[in-house]
């Protein structure tokens, strides 16, 4: 193994070693390596199997960009598919793995598909696995699957932690290369709250990779200098190792840290990665250029890198990539990469430039090929040479590696995502970015600049502006010397003629030209179109590097402008986002918020099981000892509150405090029923309905005080009632004196139910509740045995005598382990909400069940709520059309089984007897259901055409779903005490 | 019979075991804090708003338009009903039961809360006495600056265990400790 | 990820804190208005791309309504409006 570590140089920690595994075998290198870089520095260039053809690949970038390095990284449930060896930063302990190959890196067996490739073009798997069509799902898309593809990630849950934050700025500048850092010392300088954000572990960007001197130093310690002004501004945030990844509205851009990406084991306390909403006024953006792969034959082996790759590995990981270079190039940028190799004692075996004639300074001795282009690359893990040619004469140059330079483009992908397209510059030869407003600007090489001097002086230019515009004070920064800067342009290039091998433009995706001249031939010329068939530009990387060349070539192809070809479209994410990031902490218990009674505490000693209702933890019943399932629970609970009394947990139920001198006029209009003269002292049951007609939601409001009211609602429509009455009163009545607040959460409420709930409730209130001094539907602010302020409700849900005490949350559990003390000879017990849901279905009240978003108040039998001498109320005008009044509309009735041990289930459908089991027979359906313990069979609500007329008429339940008939007997939804007898104790 | 009336606070069960001192980040649950709401009616706005402002052993929270939340952790809640009784055109609600008030402080309380609300809490955009009604960790809260490192948040008691988790989860990497106040 | 609106009362917040409620531009109708005018009042709504006003509810922040002006393709913001203050000014005008 030769190390291509060079002896001295780059910016890595020599004093600290680390050790890494690739396929099991153990490397070595240095703190500030990426992976590829330790990798090549070992002399491991082949990294990866191509997608499809399962060609040999190496690094092309030493960049985000990377499509054909993708590694395999860590173990066990933390391992993490399509990792790019390019970024990522070396630790001691990784662990990575090739991936995509079978047996091994070397000895694919899926390299078959490179021989077979002459039928695996563009447009394969459409054309072949057409028919016969069940095949696709059983046959071919496994075989597919399994042949080309990525990595594969873990099953396992994910064990690390992440999360997400918000940030604000004056400023965002993403990138700190030598604009983003300009940029950012200029508005940081200034007083502006800057962010500088920048994908890699280490600020600086390109001048980390650059042999130029700024400022008199080596660029790299210029970079220092700056970002160690910076760091001591409190009023500027470093943000290493985040990828600004999207821009969205309102000036918010998505960001992803890498908090504990680097490090073996990351430590519990801290997320791995955080996901950032940063909230910027104004934003540069300093993404730098992506230098251009040159498209020719044999162009995707490993060796086979962009120039600025090379120098970048050369100048700030001290590796060379090969012990001989060549380089192709058609412009400056392969100059500077030979003569930083050469400085370096590299071996350049010669520069293949493709244009007849350059201004670049040759490096000593370096044989410079003009007019020349490379049409085959030589060996198969490693290239060993190359076949050049020049005016129809071909020659082999031996090298282990090739630097190509095809040209700049823009990183310009953030401001396009918001619907922009990028715009062609013919003296650029690029797409630049569009002009979207004066919020954000691009700065640097990502506005088309191309010296760093000119990239200098644009960021703090650019950060200056943006500023004034913001009302800072003008800052005139100070802009360094560059020394020994070369030319960056370059004649374009799009495609070089006379390959002898393919000539990819999309590595990660295996496509190459031919396959784009396929696309066009058979129809798909729109690039996006092109891109669907050929699929270029999809996958991990977006095409980052082939997008444009794919625009040049099809431009090319038909003999436009790559103008008129255009790009596809820009979306989030830049660069990959993970799963975990995008979720943060909303997994496991932290997915919603939970919301607890003030009673969960009590109904727990008691022996509850809770039931999620929304966010709600409600007790559903309370399990006694010999009780062996849930029926057994809920008849003893229902039996007991018929018979003695039990206590139930309401306080889930919404309550809204209303006030105002407008509060009745308010209340008269949003209830179908009326409430202008309810007196002091007095609940009333109210229907709401939405200006449709139809019901809305029910409850009981009371007045407390003359302009004081209390309504509860229901505990699903909680919020939407408080909502609504808000809508009500801010939009259509602003002139109305009222004003509502929520006070669902001070009350710990109660529901005491039973022929026994007066002993008991007498046992725990000062006042006389008497049934004179406290008649049903009384409601009052009373006094408990202990001093405490209380309200107390006469109304009921089950048809018993019952009371709703309401006591502020804190003392819930107090009161009601009081309550439960109070009873104890009376039998009292506590009662859930499926006792609560049977005790009201033998009585025939409604809940959302029935009030289902399609019910009439007369649907439901509520016709009586309707008080239409009323001039006005939500839903009145549109309750009275023909199709809400007309008379074989579904009403509710009831339904008990005709054999008692006949069950009726929830959803089954009504048929007329005797009619054949079809939606065509359909006459209505089961709304809820039920064991009543009280008679002993069960029963139902259901809504049934023209139901009220039918009692006593036999009809058959059918639910097709679960596949049962029951015959019932349809009668009055009221199945206890019809007369009301109890309420009235 | 006499009620024993014993007041039970909703996160006695989140913050039971072991308790170290406190870090420099601290989260504090103040245990019988004194909350109403306060609504001004029509006419009587800025009445309202300049009496709460004037009144002793209460701090103003604002909610939204004519509305607060009158906080006091001096004086009881007759005290403070008695006082909000006595402002013409003011309607009130006693909170105090309805309402957990947790103060978090700290050096990192800022990086702390950025995982939380996505309001800009910088003091020169929230500053010292502002407040306002705001999501945090998914709930509607009021979050107020009572100083340059100190929060006081208020949720609704249903919601405050969960609230309470997910601040002590955002304040694991800066050592956030947590206890009732007294 | 985000969208922001300007509430009047309390600031910018995200689209998180509040809930839509749709066309602000419909009024309701008088008790006594044509059957016509109540039936596009709850069911006829148009669907421009553009321009468009629309209730939010500022449900976690100062639960009032607002009248949001926006371009509801590019998110672009004109103005926000107290519902109330809405109302008053088109009952007056």
């Amino acid at each position: 193994m030769t190390s291509y570590r060079l002896a001295a140089g780059g910016a890595v920690n020599r004093g600290q070693l680390l050790n890494f595994t690739f396929d099991g075998r153990t490397f070595r290198g240095f703190e500030g390596d990426t992976l590829a870089s330790a990798l090549l520095a070992n002399d491991q260039m082949l990294m990866a199997r191509s997608f499809k053809y399962h060609r040999p690949r190496g690094v092309v970038t030493a960049g985000s960009a990377e499509p054909s390095a993708l590694l395999t990284v860590g173990n066990g449930a933390r391992r993490e598919p399509n990792a790019r060896a390019t970024v990522v930063e070396l630790y001691n302990g990784l662990v990575a793995a090739s991936q995509n190959r079978w047996p091994s890196l070397k000895h694919d067996f899926g390299t078959i598909n490179n021989l077979l490739s002459p039928f695996l073009g563009a447009g394969f798997y459409y054309k072949t696995f057409m028919w016969p069509a069940p095949f696709w799902e059983r046959l071919y898309e496994p075989l597919i699957r399994r042949a080309a593809g990525l990595g594969k990630v873990a099953m396992q849950a994910d064990p690390d932690r992440y999360e997400k934050s918000w940030a604000h700025c004056d400023l965002l500048v993403i990138g700190a290369g030598p604009a983003g850092l300009m940029a950012a010392l200029a508005a940081g300088r200034a007083g502006a709250r800057v962010i500088l954000a920048d994908e890699g572990f280490r600020l600086g960007g390109s001048l980390l990779g650059e042999s130029a001197s700024v400022g008199g130093m080596p660029a790299a310690d210029f970079a220092g200098t700056v970002i160690e002004e910076l760091a001591a501004l409190p009023n500027v945030t470093l943000m290493p190792r985040t990828t600004v990844f999207g821009w969205y509205d309102d000036m918010v851009f998505g960001a992803v840290e890498r908090v504990q990406k680097h490090v073996a084991s990351p430590s519990p306390d801290l997320a791995v990665e955080r996901l950032w909403r940063i909230v910027a006024k104004r934003a540069i953006l300093a993404s730098g250029a992506e230098e251009r792969p040159l498209v020719f034959g044999g162009n995707d082996k490993p060796g086979v890198m962009t120039a600025a790759a090379a120098r970048t590995y050369l100048n700030r990981y001290g590796v060379a990539v090969g012990s001989r270079v060549a380089v192709f190039t058609n412009g400056g940028s392969g100059y500077r990469t030979a003569a930083d190799l050469v400085a370096r004692g590299v071996d350049v075996t010669a520069i293949i430039d493709a244009r007849p004639q350059s201004a670049d300074p040759m490096p000593e001795g370096v044989r410079v090929v003009r007019n020349g282009s490379v049409v085959a690359t030589k060996g198969r893990h490693r290239i060993d040479g190359l076949i050049a040619e020049r005016s129809g004469f071909e020659e082999v140059i031996a090298c282990d590696a090739l630097a190509m330079s095809g040209g700049w483009s823009p990183v310009v992908h953030l401001m396009c995502q918001r619907g922009a397209k990028p715009v062609w510059s013919d003296e650029k030869q690029a797409f630049l970015a569009p002009d979207i407003g004066k919020a954000f600007l691009a700065a640097g090489s990502a506005a088309g600049f191309d010296r760093i001097s000119d990239c200098l002086k644009d960021g703090a230019n650019k950060a200056s502006a943006l500023l004034r515009d913001l009302g800072f004070a003008a800052y005139e920064a100070d802009i360094p010397d560059v020394e020994g800067e070369y030319d960056p342009s370059f004649a374009p290039l799009w495609y070089v003629p006379g390959a002898k091998d393919k000539a990819f433009v999309d590595f990660q995706n295996d496509v190459h030209v031919g396959d784009l001249g396929l696309a066009q031939r058979e129809g798909f010329r729109h690039i996006e179109h092109t891109k669907r068939y050929t699929t270029a530009g999809m996958a991990t990387d977006q095409g980052k590097l082939g997008n444009v060349n794919a625009a040049g070539i099809v431009a090319g192809m038909r003999g436009v402008s790559p103008a008129e070809i255009g790009t596809t479209t820009f979306r989030p994410f830049y660069t990959p986002v993970s799963f975990g990031a995008l979720a943060g902490t909303v997994r496991a218990e932290h997915a919603a918020p939970v919301r607890t009674s003030p009673l969960h505490n009590w109904a727990r000693k008691n022996g509850a099981a809770f039931v999620e209702s929304g966010l709600w933890y409600r007790s559903a019943w309370f399990s006694r000892e010999g009780e062996k399932s849930w029926r057994e629970s809920v008849d003893r609970e229902v039996l007991n509150v018929r018979a003695n009394v039990g206590l139930c947990d309401v306080s889930t139920l919404g309550k809204i405090e209303i006030f105002g001198r407008g509060a009745a006029e308010l209340l008269d209009r949003v209830y179908s029923n009326s409430f202008l003269k309810l007196p002091v002292g007095k609940a009333r049951y109210g229907l709401m309905l939405r200006e449709d007609g139809i019901v809305f939601d029910d409850g009981t409001t009371s007045r407390l005080s003359e302009n004081h009211y209390v309504m509860t609602t229901t505990t699903a429509y909680a919020a939407e009632v408080l909502a609504h009455l808000e809508f009500s009163a801010q939009t259509f009545w602003p002139e109305l004196d009222v004003r509502f607040v929520s006070s669902t959460d001070q009350w710990a409420q109660m529901s005491l139910a039973g022929p026994k709930s007066r002993t008991v409730m007498s046992r725990i209130v000062q006042d006389d509740i008497s049934d004179d001094a406290f008649p049903f539907l009384a409601a009052r602010e009373v006094v408990l045995r202990g001093g405490l302020q209380a309200r107390l409700f006469r109304i009921s849900f089950s048809g018993e005598l019952a009371y709703e005490l309401a006591v502020p949350a804190g003392y819930g559990e107090a009161v009601a382990d009081a309550i439960m003390e109070a009873g104890r000879d009376e039998g009292i017990c506590a009662y859930g909400v499926e006792a609560l849901n049977v005790l009201r279905l033998e009585k025939g009240h409604v809940t959302h069940s029935e009030l289902e978003g399609r019910t009439t108040a007369d649907d439901v039998g509520l016709g009586r709520m309707m008080a239409m001498q009323k001039p006005d109320f939500i839903g009145k005008r549109l309750s009275m059309r023909f199709g809400l009044t007309a008379a074989d509309r579904l009403q509710l009735v009831g339904l008990k089984a005709v054999e008692a041990d006949k069950e009726i289930k929830a959803g089954a459908h009504l048929l007329k007897d005797q009619a054949k089991p079809s939606l065509a027979n359909d006459q209505g359906f089961v709304s809820s259901a039920c064991f009543s313990p009280s008679l002993g069979h069960h029963i139902a609500l259901a809504m049934l055409k023209s139901g009220r007329e039918r009692f006593g008429e036999r009809i058959l339940v059918w639910d097709g779903l679960r596949g049962s008939e029951v015959m019932a007997e349809v009668c009055s939804p009221v199945f206890v005490d019809p007369d009301n007898l109890k309420l009235h104790l | 019979m006499s009620i024993n009336l014993l007041q039970r606070h909703v996160l006695e069960d989140h913050i039971s075991g072991f308790e170290t001192d406190p870090n420099p980040n601290h989260l504090a649950v103040v245990r019988r804090p004194v909350i109403f709401s306060v609504l001004a009616h029509a006419g009587h706005e800025a009445a309202v708003a300049e009496a709460l402002k004037a009144a002793s052993d209460l701090a103003p929270r604002f909610c939204g338009p004519s509305e607060w939340l009158a906080v006091s952790q001096t004086v009881g809640a007759e005290t403070i009903g008695g006082l909000l009784s006595n402002i013409p055109g003011a309607s009130f609600a006693d909170q105090s039961d309805g309402k957990v008030l947790m103060t978090i402080s700290g050096p990192s309380v800022r990086k702390i809360l950025a995982k939380c609300v996505a309001v800009d809490l910088h003091s020169d955009v929230f500053a010292e006495g502002d407040s306002a009604n705001m999501l945090c960790c998914h709930v509607a809260a009021n979050v107020a600056r009572t100083g340059a490192d100190t929060f006081e948040i208020i949720v609704p008691r249903s919601f405050a265990g969960s609230v309470f988790d997910e601040l002590m989860e955002m304040g694991r990497e800066h050592a956030l400790t947590r206890g009732f106040s007294d | 990820m985000a969208s922001l609106i300007t509430c009047p009362h309390c600031g910018t917040r995200p689209k998180e804190e509040f809930s839509i409620r749709g066309a602000a531009a419909p009024k309701r109708p008088s008790a006594t208005a044509k059957d016509e005018d109540w039936h596009r009042y709850v069911y006829v709504r148009d669907n421009p791309k553009g321009r468009y006003q629309e209730y939010w509810h500022h449900v976690a922040g100062c639960r009032r309504f607002l009248v949001v002006d926006r371009d509801n393709l590019t998110h672009e913001v004109f103005g926000v409006t107290d519902a109330s203050d809405f109302e008053r000014a088109r009952t007056a005008g």
